[in-house]
């Protein structure tokens, strides 16, 4: 018996000294490095995306791989992301009537034919209820659509109504409740990409899979491990393949900051992913890196003030005043933001006639100004409660401004949230508690409206308290604009209604984002983000390393 | 022992009610919509829709139920927010690695840390004891996502074309032996030092001077009588710790991008992916469970009268 145990003791340690040994070895061999090269680039996506089916996702990392998987109507190309064909080789706007003509090329990786029968399926079904889409709301413009997406009987009879009509193999009409100048460019949104119906009726909601799905765009889905990687594989019978200079797309999903900026120095990644952004902490040292990729992006960061809780204009433009932008911008967030001059961010198409260059929204503080201001409010808010959420790098701006606001004799409290519980505080109606909380809105669409509508009385993103009848009626008249010099002089008016001398001021615009990232300079030329943070990898093309713009 | 284990194992069933109970009443006492991902707000219908999809329009009782059942049935329905995967496919891919690298830094802690302690009980308060309590103190204190991002650092980065360990993933058996050290680190110098102490206090024991008395040789003395039963300590310490390696290394596989259950347990709270909480939450608690009763086990075979005392 003792024997045996003793026996089964020295069993032990040799597994033991095996575990040390194999722990020693792996520190020492191994070479598994080597440069990408022909056509071959591994990408960091920075998270798992949350789905693969158009209808359902909501996010950039999936829009980024649905849009190189899949094939849109149209895209969105240049500096002003004018609306170029993509699947649609025209349209045509006839008041309230859209016409996309397809291609006759257009073919899923089974060898089906893309079909506008295709593109009514696929939409009618993210308007079902039965879906439940995050994003039917985006097809809220077309004729029949919200009514359908809310039905609880008779469904099939109003998904009949809705107005989304394949006319016949390569033609789709499309019934808009009013003249939306923006739904042509609305049409490159994933939401709108088509999906191949007898792999959805087969496979259910396990179509999305790399085993089952079928896709129609220049790139197939090879593998996906989830959390963990997605590889792409060019499509060689994609209608443009000759174009498309890259063979592979191998992704990783590390949604590590740090980590992704270690793993682009051990060349495991050629880039570092822009969503995930680059450490704000190393970002004085990668700003001097050849490597180093920034790009703007439609996005504003900004304080929403509670105006039933401060009242009074003159402290909301005080407080704006006392903000000192650049100081924000250089010392904490470091990548190179635009001081914000309005709400609508630059880079947006008509961005001079719509900014109001707000004197309330300066680039470095007026002090002196604020202080003025300050003295004429007859019951000053001293004491104000900011709310944050508590991603990274939130708490040390909010501390700046805590300190900012102090010198107009401000206390401020700063409440710093998770993201769930954050986000029902907001409202609307924001909490009684909320004084002030921050946000950021990042456009869906190349429209200012995107932006501006969120501040009618009645939207669900307006978490101010506050009412403007007359901005209301601005954003109406907008809708019925059709021709874009004109709605870009409304957008310009309600801007001056919340930021001329004479604004309201419910909001404090604080920067416009920027995208930073670590590009291989072998593809930094050719890996282009637009403002609506999207890669186009059919765009790709590897060059020498060291000579961009091949 | 079959009877005490039988015991043990239908034990599990009310403990799994309450696990589910607790859960349940916690995650929707605090404040969130599981359908609200981002600031942008859902429309009425939409959120109406997902609620309807997702039974949350039901009554809390008929979702209470309907969620015992699917633990019991070990289906426990989609995922609220990865709108394509559901919770038993979320643990069939992520918990296996999540289990090995639990598994691996145990191992790499055990075999490490007590050989450790050992020898610094051995050799107390020689050079060797103090450098080895210096280093375990150490590694007990530095958090393990800096341990992390310096192995990262100076293994994967600068001295990378040596090593050949790649900075992140788990695809290799070269990818998981950072990760591996950054989490069995601490656990291993707990180890140590705990081996240490009670090593220390057994050789002081009278049964070892008799041995020692008696003629056995030295080996013999410190593996069979002393180790033997200072072990039991480290057995009590290592199933919690075993259960927390498993479940709790979030930061690790964070930091390592490694495809784990942690991530998917954190970001299923946030985003309050009630499925999700709850299937996951309902699994680690079995994992203690079953950590809990393998050192009870493991007490038997070391210490005889625990196994008569229960039997």
């Amino acid at each position: 018996m003792k024997g045996t145990r003793s026996k089964r003791t020295g069993v032990l340690l040799g597994v033991a000294a095996a575990m040390l040994v194999l722990l020693v070895t792996a520190c020492a061999g191994g070479d598994e490095q080597g440069e990408a090269a022909d056509g071959v680039i591994t990408v960091n996506w920075g998270s798992e995306p949350p789905s693969l089916d158009p209808g359902l996702a909501t996010d950039t990392t999936s829009s980024n791989i649905l849009n190189n998987i899949m094939d849109p109507l149209l895209k969105l190309e240049g500096e002003n992301l004018e609306p170029t064909p993509g699947l649609a080789e025209s349209w045509e706007v006839n008041g309230t009537t859209v016409t996309f003509r397809l291609r006759q090329d257009g073919k899923w990786t089974n060898g089906d034919p893309v079909t506008a029968q295709d593109f009514e399926w696929s939409w009618k079904r993210t308007i079902s209820p039965d879906l439940a889409a995050d994003y039917a709301y985006q097809f809220f413009g077309i004729v029949g659509a919200a009514d359908y997406n809310s039905c609880k009987q008779n469904c099939d009879a109003m998904a009949d109504e809705v107005g989304v009509t394949a006319v016949d193999d390569s033609t789709l009409r499309v019934e808009l409740t009013s003249q939306q100048p923006w739904f042509v460019q609305q049409v490159a949104h994933t939401s709108f990409l088509p999906v191949h119906r007898p792999t959805v009726e087969q496979f259910g909601e396990k179509w999305t899979e790399a085993a089952n799905i079928v896709t129609n765009g220049p790139f197939q889905l090879d593998t996906w491990q989830h959390n963990s990687r997605i590889d792409l594989v060019k499509w060689p019978e994609w209608r443009n393949a000759q174009d498309v200079a890259l063979e592979r797309v191998n992704g990783r999903m590390i949604s590590e900051g740090t980590t992704a900026v270690q793993a682009f120095e051990a060349g495991e990644v050629d880039e570092t992913g822009a969503l995930g952004g680059l450490p704000p902490e190393e970002l004085p040292r990668l700003k001097g890196l050849p490597e180093y990729e920034q790009t703007p992006s439609l996005a504003t960061y900004y304080y929403g003030v509670n105006t039933k809780n401060v009242p009074d204009v003159n402290q909301r433009r005080a407080m704006s005043l006392a903000i000192d932008r650049r100081s924000i911008i250089d010392n904490i967030a470091q990548a190179d933001q635009l001081p914000a001059t309005g709400f609508t961010p630059s880079g947006m198409p008509g961005f001079d006639t719509i900014t109001p260059n707000s004197e309330y929204l300066p680039e470095t503080a007026d002090v002196e100004r604020a202080k003025e201001l300050m003295s004429q409010v007859q019951d000053p808010v001293t004491d104000i409660t900011l709310v944050i959420n508590d991603a990274p790098g939130h708490r040390e701006i909010a501390v700046a401004v805590q300190d900012m606001w102090r010198e107009l004799g401000i206390d401020v409290e700063i409440q710093q949230q998770e993201w769930a519980q954050f986000l029902e505080s907001l409202g609307p109606p924001p909490a009684a508690s909320t004084d002030v909380y921050r946000n950021g809105w990042v456009g869906d669409y190349v429209d200012a409206m995107n932006f501006l509508e969120l501040w009618t009385c009645d939207s669900g993103n307006n978490n101010t308290n506050h009412c403007n009848e007359e901005y209301d009626a601005l954003v109406d008249e907008a809708r019925q604009t059709p021709e874009n010099g004109e709605r870009y002089e409304l957008y310009g008016q309600m801007e001056e209604l919340f930021f001329g001398p004479e604004g309201d001021m419910p909001l404090i615009p604080i920067y416009f984002y920027t995208n930073v990232s670590l590009q291989r300079e072998s593809i930094k030329g050719t890996f282009d983000q637009n403002l609506l943070d999207q890669i186009d990898l059919t765009k790709v093309v590897e060059g020498d390393a060291g000579e961009e713009d091949v | 022992m079959t009877g005490f284990i039988l015991r043990r194992l239908l034990w599990t069933i009310p403990v799994i009610l309450l696990v589910i109970l607790f859960t349940f009443v916690l995650m929707r006492q605090i404040e969130g919509n599981p359908f609200r991902r981002s600031e942008r707000s859902v429309p009425e219908s939409i959120q109406q829709n997902l609620e309807r999809k997702y039974g949350l329009d039901r009554p809390w009782y008929v979702q209470y139920a309907k969620v015992v059942k699917g633990v019991f049935t070990f289906d426990l329905g989609p995922s609220l927010v990865l709108r394509n995967r559901d919770v038993n496919d979320i643990v069939r891919t992520h918990f296996p690695p999540s289990l090995e690298l639990g598994a691996l830094a145990m191992t790499f802690a055990l075999v490490f840390g007590i050989p450790l302690g050992m020898l610094s009980a051995l050799k107390a308060n020689t050079i060797f004891d103090y450098s080895a309590m210096f280093i375990s103190n150490v590694g007990f204190a530095v958090p393990s996502f800096l341990v992390s991002t310096l192995l990262i650092y100076f293994f994967a980065l600068q001295w990378g074309e040596w090593t050949g360990l790649p900075t992140s993933g788990w695809d290799s058996w070269e990818s998981k032996v950072l990760p591996t050290i950054a989490l069995g680190l601490g656990p291993m110098a707990y180890f140590a030092r705990l081996t240490r102490g009670t090593m220390l206090e057994t050789l002081q024991q009278d049964y070892i001077r008799t041995a020692r008395a008696k003629g056995l040789r030295w080996r013999r003395v410190v593996v069979v009588h002393t180790l033997r039963n200072s072990l039991i300590p480290v057995v009590t310490a290592a199933g919690p710790i075993l259960g927390f390696l498993i479940t709790g290394s979030f930061i690790v596989e964070q930091i390592f991008a490694i495809p784990g259950i942690g991530a998917y347990y954190v970001t299923a709270v946030t985003a309050r992916d009630y499925s999700v909480v709850m299937g996951l939450t309902v699994l680690l608690a079995l994992v203690v469970i079953i950590a809990n009763l393998v050192v009870d086990i493991l007490y038997g075979v070391l210490d005889p009268r625990t196994r008569d005392a229960r039997a």
